[in-house]
């Protein structure tokens, strides 16, 4: 049998249910909180790591004109080298439920024997046979493809072919095609022939033997294979080196996870904040027993040990109840975030550490929350303990007494307005925890709008609503006179494009990047440039984005760089850095390039419509393709600027959205907080309640106090919160920048949002002092009275 | 009086509040003997329940030495404090404070377990056979809630001798019990002292004398002379 003591604590927790509720639910909202994002990161970082290495990706891809088995095997001798694959990836269009959509078909030399970026079956057939495609798991839902469907492919202006579905398998290593909107699909070889692509291998995708080798060192041994191909005749176009292990949105991911993250430790440190006012709340109505036991001769040491093991005890209530809870959300998360990264989580566990570090912080948040407290009572001596005291007069009244001047205000009024001011460290604590929610609600809604107007920003500058890609290069006149001369043309302009890599005289190529070549005076094109200045006609100048400058630090302002491009080596200075967007991207001038290259055509047709609404701009397009058929320009593909907008904005708004969901916590933390601390106050001032009613006040009086009170809390956190905001809009803002895109940081909340979040807590304060109004509705003059 | 249990010197005690300092006791001096029934009496604010907090040890003289079996209570530390209490003194309060969430039994065991005066296994025999002394061990397992006034108040009697103190303090142990329920009382308390157990109570109860082997009155913070009695 337990000895009396803990009997005491159990029999304690268990009198005094509706306050160990509050408790239990506050660490229950800071563990399920911070243990969901725990469990979807831990889960999120060994499936993905598993799951990619497992897919066995690519160290290197060499694009070349073609791979046959002979240089194949020559690579695959090489002492560096452990597996050599060959690929060659197609962009074409296929006709989905909602009309034709972009696809990317990828055929491989031998899917069967296929060891570099291997794909795992879903279900339906695998490998893909010819005359039918398999899908990529990521790129079914949004076009509703189904296997056994069939599909109408066409690449560039070459007649269409009807192909069968025949499966659906993952690909690790695709960014998903929901999010790309793009269609990736696997063919066999023949299929291209047969769509009228080259059926030949175009891409070396190489594993290295040395699995430990950096970037740096990758690079060095593609190079090496970069030599081995043109010394066998062929031109390399290309070379792409990852990081090795590392997934494409892997620093994405990771930096989401460590903003939820922090997010998540704030909500358990509110949690905190929140079990504090409670456990000392607690221990103010236990007082008295505590001078009791300390008059038969309990020590300060006894108590303590009796106050904290009751607060481990609550912990670890807390955490049954949390930890299943947290374990399904963390598991929902983690799935939401693997379909981001195109990764299945569902085989795996949630490893065990993340279940004792929230075991261990549930049980030991309310011990280090509540030694504080407890400390503090369990020194109070035994005349201060048993000294009867009937109604308090403790707290703060300054303020109140402020208010009190305030002229036109009732009675009960005033005696609401002083009562939320008499316990002070309370009140500031409930204010903490909701100013900081408003903060982070404000602070979410600012990023949202700076995200909603960075993109803005960015699409402000392309003044075009299309690309049509040209299958062949054309003369750029030759192309703006055919175009302009087509109806619904506003302005038109001739592009080029090409990929370069920076070439140093030692060391490897880097990874190739994007050139948008224009015209030096175009005006379908107006960057928004950060740095520097746009580029001259005719000389061989660059202007980088942000995204390339992180990836190529020497293609700062003012440098002068080594390109090699499409094979040919020329010198060019980097004049200026604007922000353009999430992807890695240069730009040159149409004519530098085209001396560059020694490729004088233009390759893309960039057109302003003149025509408004997305069915006559469809129609526009349709028509504008088919008249330039007739004419005699092959068009490969075209892309709305409408479309790619919408899939810059997918991207960025996805992570706004996860940052404002974590105000949603905060705001059930403050609630919660309140709840407490207006439960706490009737219950403190059950006296004085019995006495106003035994004085006569009715019970919307009551009641009426009791919200009042609770709403002079609310509205004043909402008044901090709107200053708070500022460096809470700060720090979301470069947080958003690291994983995404660097956006413009409003300072100041918008209108809307403050007033949203007035209502908010207006609301909150009703709901969360509803039931503290009602109990004190309830308490009898004569229960009241009896009250110690 | 030879080798008095309690003995005070020259003891004050001034409280200081809102209104300014408060003198409770001045210069009190006082000797009680083993096995004695003390009852100190005196008007409100005459300094009764400050002199029995300062023998508990609940407060501290201003200046002046208590010393309770040899103890020099004054100077003993919190923490030696709480200890000394535990075994030395057993203190009754006026209104009962048995912990409403524990049995009466369990209240009786609880200062054993503080003081880990006996072993965990004999202390419900050992509460329970106190229970009996005092008629309430059919009580034992019951809630302080659904007890009487003078049965709780026999309960915390019985938890006030769990760990057989040499002196056993009351305040106002009568001050909540009808008056037959009170006369039983110090019927029960005046027993113990006639069992040599020394008891110092504080009390307004006029008819208390009738059981007291010594009275002390208390007037203005200040012993006045008092009349000796005869034992009951």
């Amino acid at each position: 049998m337990p000895s009396p003591r803990w009997l005491k604590v159990g029999r304690d927790l268990w009198l005094h249910k509706s306050r160990t509720g509050l408790v239990v639910s506050a660490i229950c909202i800071g563990i399920v909180g911070a243990g969901s994002v725990l469990n979807a990161w831990s889960l999120l970082r060994r499936a993905t790591r598993l799951e990619f290495d497992a897919s066995n990706p690519a160290s290197a891809i060499i694009r070349t004109d073609s791979v046959d088995a002979a240089l194949l095997a020559r690579v695959r001798a090489m002492p560096a080298i452990a597996h050599a694959e060959a690929q060659r990836s197609v962009t074409a269009s296929v006709r989905v439920s909602d009309g034709w959509r972009t696809a990317y078909l990828t055929a491989r030399d031998d899917f069967a024997a296929n060891t570099i970026g291997v794909v795992k079956p879903d279900h339906g057939s695998w490998p893909p046979r010819d005359g039918e495609v398999v899908v990529e798991h990521s790129s079914v839902e949004f076009t509703g493809v189904a296997v056994e469907d069939s599909l109408e492919l066409q690449i560039g202006d070459a007649p269409s072919v009807t192909v069968r579905v025949g499966g659906v398998v993952r690909d690790v290593g695709l960014a998903p095609g929901w999010m790309e909107h793009v269609v990736y699909m696997f063919v066999a070889p023949a299929m291209l022939a047969r769509l009228g692509a080259p059926s030949s291998m175009s891409e070396l995708r190489i594993v290295v033997r040395d699995r430990s080798l950096s970037r740096a060192e990758v690079q060095g041994v593609a190079s090496e294979v970069r030599a081995v191909v043109e010394a066998s005749g062929r031109r390399v176009t290309d070379v792409s080196v990852r990081v090795p292990g590392r997934h494409i949105h892997a620093g994405q991911i990771d930096s989401l996870l460590y903003t939820q993250g922090a997010f998540a430790l704030l909500a358990l440190l509110l949690s905190g904040v929140l079990v504090v006012n409670l456990v000392s709340a607690m221990l103010t109505g236990q007082v008295r027993e505590i001078g009791v036991m300390k008059a038969m001769g309990a020590r300060d040491g006894q108590i303590a040990v009796m106050y904290l093991g009751l607060a481990m005890m609550l912990g670890l209530v807390a955490c049954v109840i949390s930890l299943p809870l947290a374990r399904v959300l963390g598991r929902a998360y983690a799935e939401f975030t693997a379909s981001i990264l195109n990764f299945d989580v569902s085989g795996y566990a949630i490893p065990w550490w993340s279940y004792a570090l929230q075991l261990a912080a549930g049980a030991l948040m309310l011990v280090v929350a509540a030694a504080v407290p407890i400390a503090r009572g369990c020194r109070i001596s035994v005349s201060d303990a048993l000294r009867d005291f009937g109604i308090s007069g403790s707290g703060d009244h300054s303020a109140g007494g402020l208010l009190s001047r305030a002229s036109g205000l009732s009675r009960p009024v005033l005696l609401s307005l002083r009562n939320a001011f008499r316990q002070r460290q309370r009140m500031a604590l409930t204010l903490g925890t909701l100013s900081i929610g408003g903060a982070v609600y404000l602070g979410a809604l600012n990023l949202r709008g700076a995200v909603v107007a960075s993109v803005d920003l960015l699409f402000a500058a392309n003044r075009f609503d299309m690309v049509l890609r040209l299958a062949e290069p054309h003369d750029a006149d030759s192309i703006a006179s055919a175009v302009r001369a087509l109806p619904g043309v506003a302005n038109v302009e001739a592009w080029t494009g090409a990929r370069a890599s920076v070439s140093t005289p030692d060391g490897p190529l880097g990874n190739s990047f994007p050139i948008t070549a224009p015209p030096a005076a175009t005006t379908l094109l107006v960057p928004n440039i950060d740095r520097g200045r746009w580029v001259k006609p005719g000389a061989n100048e660059l202007v980088t984005n942000r995204r390339l400058l992180e990836e190529e630090p020497s293609l700062d302002v003012g440098r002068v760089v080594t390109l090699v491009i499409g094979g040919r080596t020329s010198q060019w200075t980097v004049v200026g850095a604007a922000e353009t967007g999430p992807s890695a991207q240069a730009y040159a001038s149409r004519e530098a390039l085209a001396a560059a290259t020694g490729e004088p055509g233009a390759t893309s047709a960039i057109i302003a419509l003149d025509v408004q609404g997305t069915a006559s701009r469809l129609e526009a397009v349709r028509r504008i393709r088919d008249d330039l058929q007739e004419s005699g320009f092959d068009v490969a593909s075209s892309l709305s600027i409408a479309q790619q907008r919408e899939v810059v904005e997918d991207h960025l708004l996805m992570v706004a959205g996860f940052l404002g969901n974590m105000s949603l916590l905060m705001i059930v933390v403050g609630g919660l907080g309140l709840a407490s601390t207006m439960s706490l106050a009737v219950l403190e001032r059950t006296r004085e309640i019995g006495v106003m009613r035994a004085i006569g006040a009715r019970h919307s009086t009551i009641l009426g106090m009791v919200q009042i009170e609770g709403l002079v809390i609310a509205v004043l956190s909402w008044a901090i919160a709107i200053p708070l905001s500022l460096p809470m809009s700060i720090a979301l803002g470069i947080a958003f920048g690291r994983v995404m895109l660097k956006v413009p940081v409003h300072l100041l909340p918008n209108a809307a949002g403050v007033l949203q979040w007035f209502a908010v807590v207006v609301v909150l304060s009703l709901v969360a002092c509803l039931w503290p109004a009602l109990r004190a509705t309830r308490i009898t003059t004569a229960a009241a009275l009896a009250y110690e | 009086m030879t080798n008095p249990l309690i003995v005070l010197r020259d003891v004050s005690k001034t409280f200081s509040g809102a209104a300014g300092p408060f003198q409770a006791l001045s210069g009190v001096s006082l000797e009680i003997d083993r096995g004695e029934f003390a009852v100190i009496v005196g008007q409100s604010g005459s300094g009764k329940s400050t002199l029995l907090a300062l023998l508990a040890g609940i407060e501290r003289p201003t200046s002046g030495e208590v010393f309770v079996g040899g103890t020099a209570v004054h100077s003993l530390t919190e923490r030696q404090m709480s200890s000394w209490r535990g075994k030395a003194v057993g203190i009754v309060f006026q209104f009962f404070q048995l912990l409403p969430t524990l049995t009466a039994a369990e209240n009786v065991m609880l200062p054993m377990d503080f003081a880990r005066t006996a072993p965990p296994r004999e202390r419900r025999a050992r509460a329970l056979g106190l229970m009996d002394r005092f008629g309430v061990a059919d009580q034992a397992d019951k809630l302080p809630s659904t007890l009487s006034g003078g049965q709780q108040q026999r309960v915390a009697v019985a938890r006030a001798l769990a760990n057989e103190p040499a002196v056993l303090l009351a305040d106002e142990p009568t001050g909540n019990l009808d008056s037959r329920t009170a006369d039983a009382m110090l019927e029960l308390l005046a027993g113990l002292a006639r069992d040599g157990q020394t008891v110092v109570m504080v009390t307004h109860e006029h008819g208390a004398r009738r059981y007291a082997s010594r009275i002390v009155t208390l007037a203005d913070g200040r012993v006045v002379p008092t009349e000796e009695l005869a034992h009951a």
